[in-house]
């Protein structure tokens, strides 16, 4: 009983922080169903413009290619930045010696510099090998980042060395031993690897621009901001698409949230 | 001083150490290693220090437009930002975002992560999703609802008047001090379920058993927190204060679409002056490469330092 | 140099081949650089960039309709690209001088036609010997698109500001759009405290710290920023000092509601909590989103400010074509001046479809431009934005015009907060001449 009531603060704490976190997720929802006017004046209330907004929307928009070439762009580097960084954060980590660690804090750097800078010559880069407009330029910077190959070089810190030690005894290749067991075991970081992954390969905004100069490869983020430069903003359809744009974010997190169940240490015992 | 458990691989570490000299497996498993690193390491050379070394050449150099000479002194764009009063204001504004902010994110983090991890929470999926959303909720509708609820017409002053918490309404976004309050709480709001899913993974890496024996040694939740959790922890919570100092002193959204670096610049940070800089005033790319080598040592020092203090491997 | 970067580029795609190999799959025939701007003289193909699928986009459509009666195998890729992309993507494109990505044609913001071209002549072609007739334009328009007396761009997208007022709210206070017709920004002041006593509500609306409303005031005044040398002129400048108390006084009286952003701009219209509102006549297609004020509108010209040359009319925003240095010359001038500088039809169909009032003078003489426009009660109000456009004086922007701007804006922002005026504008005129060091 008393453990009960003790539970209370924790309940009301959580719904509080949950309530402040989705208070503007429901601003949206029900913007998307009201007229321009009425999301100006900040109305709670749904409305019933919804197929007039996705009306306006398709009229100049084309979500479909968008929603397409957005998906093809984050997943493809979800898939790609997760082998790359996750087996260099497993190398950096598992074989780590002097030399790896410096040479980590080298790449580090890589990450500690305003993108604004560095975006010229790498646009430069793929210009002279023609790659401009290609989905392989969009995906290629953001494969290898730092800040990945270091998540997975701080989780395989706690990946238990007895277990590396007794596969080798029982004569598993190092490859083998990385993707028996490390990637079984490793399930929640890269659940959380690939839901950040995914977000920020999503809402990629300034390098797909540049880089993808014909607009006919544009993605949701560049239809979005297509909305906000006419000099008669439509705020409903704009919320509407938002939330189009928000929501396979979201469902990612849904489904692979239920890797952060405590316990699950897979092969681990 | 706890008699609390925690798992001490320390010993097998060290007999690894450079001190004895390695046989030909150990020497075939390092090469492995490298092996491992090097697809990675070969695409942040190319796709990273390439144009880090250009624009390094860059900020040397001044003149207009596409017509850049190399500068007299040399370092004359580094000298030319000590008297650069904008420039100076972003740096104080941008420090003060870091020392405020990273700390009160990461420790709200990390409690709601320790306490979504509690096996028995009810609906733990729609708290740890609920949390998380503003994460996924794009920057467009985030900087419009916050502007719209900041409004001097809108909700918070609506609330706060009839509370009677304050006698008129605020101008949240038109004063200094509360416009950069507006763009903390927009980072806590925006960032704090994101740092909370590094600690949700890292938690599950910690070993159950050590929880149990600090549980049968008597140890309360806070104090198992702080000597059991917390420690095992390290390696994620150095990680996330990496990334958010990072993130903090590279931060653009905000300032660019929350306040617009207003009033009178009070709020903008140095990457947002980077990008005026270079793509809004007549451009200026030699001066924009100094200024981001300047942000990049910032980083870079501040980086050395925690990863000093909290890369070690015990 | 190239030829490393080509290596690095190389191995780039090396790694990325391996990568691709080691996993499965991945889809990746994206690919396919999209440009094919020519060199052959007159292709029946151009690509433009611009913004604003129901104004500038729109406008391309209907140009591109109108050009392909003479040439029906005439085609436009219109690129939709907003003006913030666009001008990072120019920026792009000229600092690492790859040319050939470049459209046809883009459109380009009249405040940032001089920083472009006096950064990046390698952009734009000169188009002063083609068939554009640009003395059928407003002198005061071609001015932000002239360079050294070379023309590079069409004007298109008129800036002229109009002063769009609520008729049923001046009722309430006793007062009519005469009232307010070729008055002085001090006899607005008088008639704005009328208004606010008997209805409450301000005149005016405007973000914080964008210096907006005293750029039109200076405008009007045949002022600007800068000299003819393109030295900033914010310290001793009569008309700026005196459009910034003139702007200060209807702050503090109430007549000015202050806002902090766009949308709270957009939303004290729409949503009928001010009197009235003056910006460029673009603004008009905001005005009417609010479809429950219709009739209750009226247009006329602007209150001028009491100093000497000052005038009634002013611009705010507005932008023109350009031709880029990558394309089929030829057919861009050819469809330009056949179609934004020489098709009456154009505009006829624009005007009512877009609110898209021309620039190009003889468009003027068209009846659709007299025709009564019910959201404005009746009033035939682009016949009169046209009349106002002719009497606008040019604006000399120079290459640091969004320096001088910003820097105002803080200025006006510290002024607003009781800082000494002079000072302020002080600290203004020393940022700008540091940005130009």
């Amino acid at each position: 009983m008393t453990s009960k009531l003790r539970e209370v603060p924790k309940y009301a704490f959580l719904s509080i922080v949950a309530l402040l976190s989705v208070g503007p997720l429901y601003f949206m929802v029900v913007s998307a169903t009201n007229t321009s006017q009425d999301v100006l004046g900040s109305s709670m209330l749904p409305g019933t413009n919804l197929i007039a907004n996705w009306q306006s929307l398709t009229e100049f928009q084309d979500v479909g290619s968008a929603m397409y070439h957005s998906t093809v762009n984050a997943v493809l580097t979800t898939v790609l930045a997760l082998v790359v960084s996750s087996i260099a954060g497993y190398g950096f980590e598992v074989y780590h010696s002097p030399n790896k660690d410096r040479l980590m804090w080298v790449l580090m750097l890589a990450m500690m510099i305003p993108f604004a800078a560095t975006m010229i010559p790498l646009f430069q880069l793929f210009a002279d090998f023609g790659m401009v407009n290609s989905a392989f330029a969009v995906v290629l910077p953001v494969i290898a980042t730092p800040l990945l190959i270091l998540l997975f070089r701080q989780a395989a810190r706690s990946f238990p060395h007895e277990i590396i030690e007794a596969a080798r005894m029982d004569g598993l290749k190092e490859l083998a031993i990385f993707w028996k067991m490390f990637v079984p075991t490793m399930r929640p970081t890269y659940a959380a690897a690939a839901v950040i992954t995914f977000m920020a390969a999503w809402n990629n905004f300034l390098w797909p621009k540049v880089i993808l100069v014909n607009s006919d490869y544009q993605t949701m983020p560049m239809l979005i901001s297509n909305f906000t430069g006419g000099y008669v903003i439509d705020y409903g359809a704009l919320m509407l698409a938002v939330l189009i744009a928000s929501l396979p974010t979201i469902v990612i997190f849904f489904v692979l949230q239920r890797s952060f169940v405590a316990g699950f240490t897979g092969v681990v015992k | 001083m706890t008699p609390v458990v925690v798992p001490d691989r320390a010993p097998k570490k060290k007999s690894k150490g450079p001190k004895i000299k390695p046989s030909p497996a150990a020497r075939r498993r390092s090469l492995t290693g490298w092996a491992f690193l090097l697809p990675a390491a070969i695409l942040i050379g190319i796709m990273m220090f390439w144009p880090m070394f250009q624009a390094l050449i860059l900020s040397f150099k001044t003149g207009r437009g596409s017509a850049l000479d190399f500068a007299d002194p040399l370092w004359f764009n580094y000298t030319r930002m000590l008297e650069d009063e904008i420039f100076k204001m972003t740096v104080g504004t941008t420090l003060l975002y870091l020392a405020i902010q990273v700390p009160l994110m990461l420790v709200t983090a990390l409690i709601l992560a320790n306490i979504l991890n509690n096996p028995r929470l009810k609906f733990k999926g729609f708290w740890r999703t609920a949390i998380f959303l503003p994460a996924a909720i794009s920057l467009v509708s985030y900087s419009l609802v916050f502007r719209t609820i900041f409004a001097t017409d809108g909700l918070v002053n609506d609330w706060l008047l009839a509370l009677n918490l304050i006698d008129g309404p605020v101008n949240w976004l038109g004063n200094t001090d509360t416009a950069r309050m507006v763009i903390i709480l927009g980072l806590l709001w925006r960032w704090t379920g994101y740092n909370m899913i590094f600690y949700l993974a890292g938690l599950q890496n910690i070993d159950p058993t050590t929880l149990e024996a600090a549980k049968m040694d008597g140890a309360g939740p806070i104090r198992t927190f702080f000597s059991v959790t917390v420690p095992q922890l390290k390696p994620m919570i150095l990680l996330t204060v990496i990334m958010s100092t990072n993130g903090t002193l590279q931060l653009f959204d905000e300032s660019f679409n929350l306040t617009r670096g207003g009033p009178a610049n009070t709020t903008m940070t140095m990457s947002h002056y980077l990008y005026e800089v270079s793509f809004v005033n007549n451009p200026n790319f030699g001066y924009g490469a100094a200024l981001s080598y300047v942000i990049l040592v910032m980083v870079a020092i501040l980086a050395a330092i925690q990863m000093k203090v909290g890369d070690k491997r015990d | 140099m190239k030829k490393l970067r080509t290596g690095m580029a190389l191995a780039a795609t090396a790694t990325f081949a391996l990568t691709l190999a080691a996993c499965s799959g991945g889809d990746s025939n994206e690919g396919a650089s999209g440009d094919a701007g020519g060199d052959e003289p007159m292709g029946n193909s151009l690509t433009v960039w611009a913004w604003d699928p129901a104004f500038n986009i729109y406008a391309l459509q209907e140009a591109e309709k109108v050009y392909q009666a003479e040439h029906p195998d005439f085609t436009l890729d219109i690129q939709e690209v907003t003006w913030e992309d666009l001008q990072t993507k120019l920026t792009t494109l000229a600092q690492s001088q790859e040319f050939e990505e470049l459209p046809d044609i883009f459109l380009m913001q009249n405040n940032a036609f001089q920083k472009n071209v006096i950064n990046y002549p390698d952009l734009f072609t000169d188009i002063t010997d083609s068939s554009v007739a640009f003395d059928e334009f407003p002198e005061g328009v071609t001015a932000y698109s002239t360079i050294d007396g070379a023309n590079y761009g069409v004007p298109f997208d008129a800036g002229t500001a109009i002063n769009a007022m609520r008729t049923d709210i001046l009722e309430e206070a006793g007062l009519t759009l005469d009232d307010f017709t070729d008055i002085t920004w001090d006899e607005y002041i008088a008639l704005g405290e009328q208004v606010l006593e008997a209805t409450g509500k301000p005149m005016l609306s405007g973000i914080a710290g964008e210096p907006d409303t005293i750029l039109m005031m200076l405008q009007s005044a045949g002022q600007s920023l800068f000299d003819d040398e393109g030295n900033p002129t914010i310290t001793d400048n009569e008309a700026l000092s005196t459009s910034i108390e003139l702007y200060s006084e209807m702050v503090e009286k109430g007549i000015y509601l202050e806002v902090n952003s766009w949308d709270e701009y957009i939303a004290s219209i729409v949503n009928g909590n001010v009197a009235s509102t003056i910006n460029g006549v673009w603004i008009s297609g905001s005005i009417q989103t609010a479809e429950d004020q219709a009739g209750m509108w009226g247009v006329t010209n602007l209150p001028s400010v009491d100093v000497d040359g000052a005038t009634h009319f002013s611009a705010n925003g507005g932008s023109s074509w350009a031709v880029s240095s990558n394309a089929d010359v030829a057919l861009a001038e050819d469809f330009l001046s056949a179609t934004f500088a020489g098709s009456t039809e154009l505009y006829d169909t624009i005007l009512p479809g877009a609110g898209a009032v021309a620039n190009w003078l003889p468009a003027g003489d068209s009846e659709v431009y007299a025709e009564p426009q019910e959201f404005f009660g009746g009033q035939a109000i682009y016949a009169d934005v046209l009349s106002f456009a002719a009497g606008v004086p040019s604006n000399n922007t120079g290459a640091y015009y969004y320096e001088a701007r910003d820097a105002v804006g803080a200025a006006i922002t510290q002024i607003m907060g009781g800082a000494d005026a002079a000072t302020a504008l002080g600290e203004a005129q020393s940022t700008v001449e540091f940005a130009m060091n």
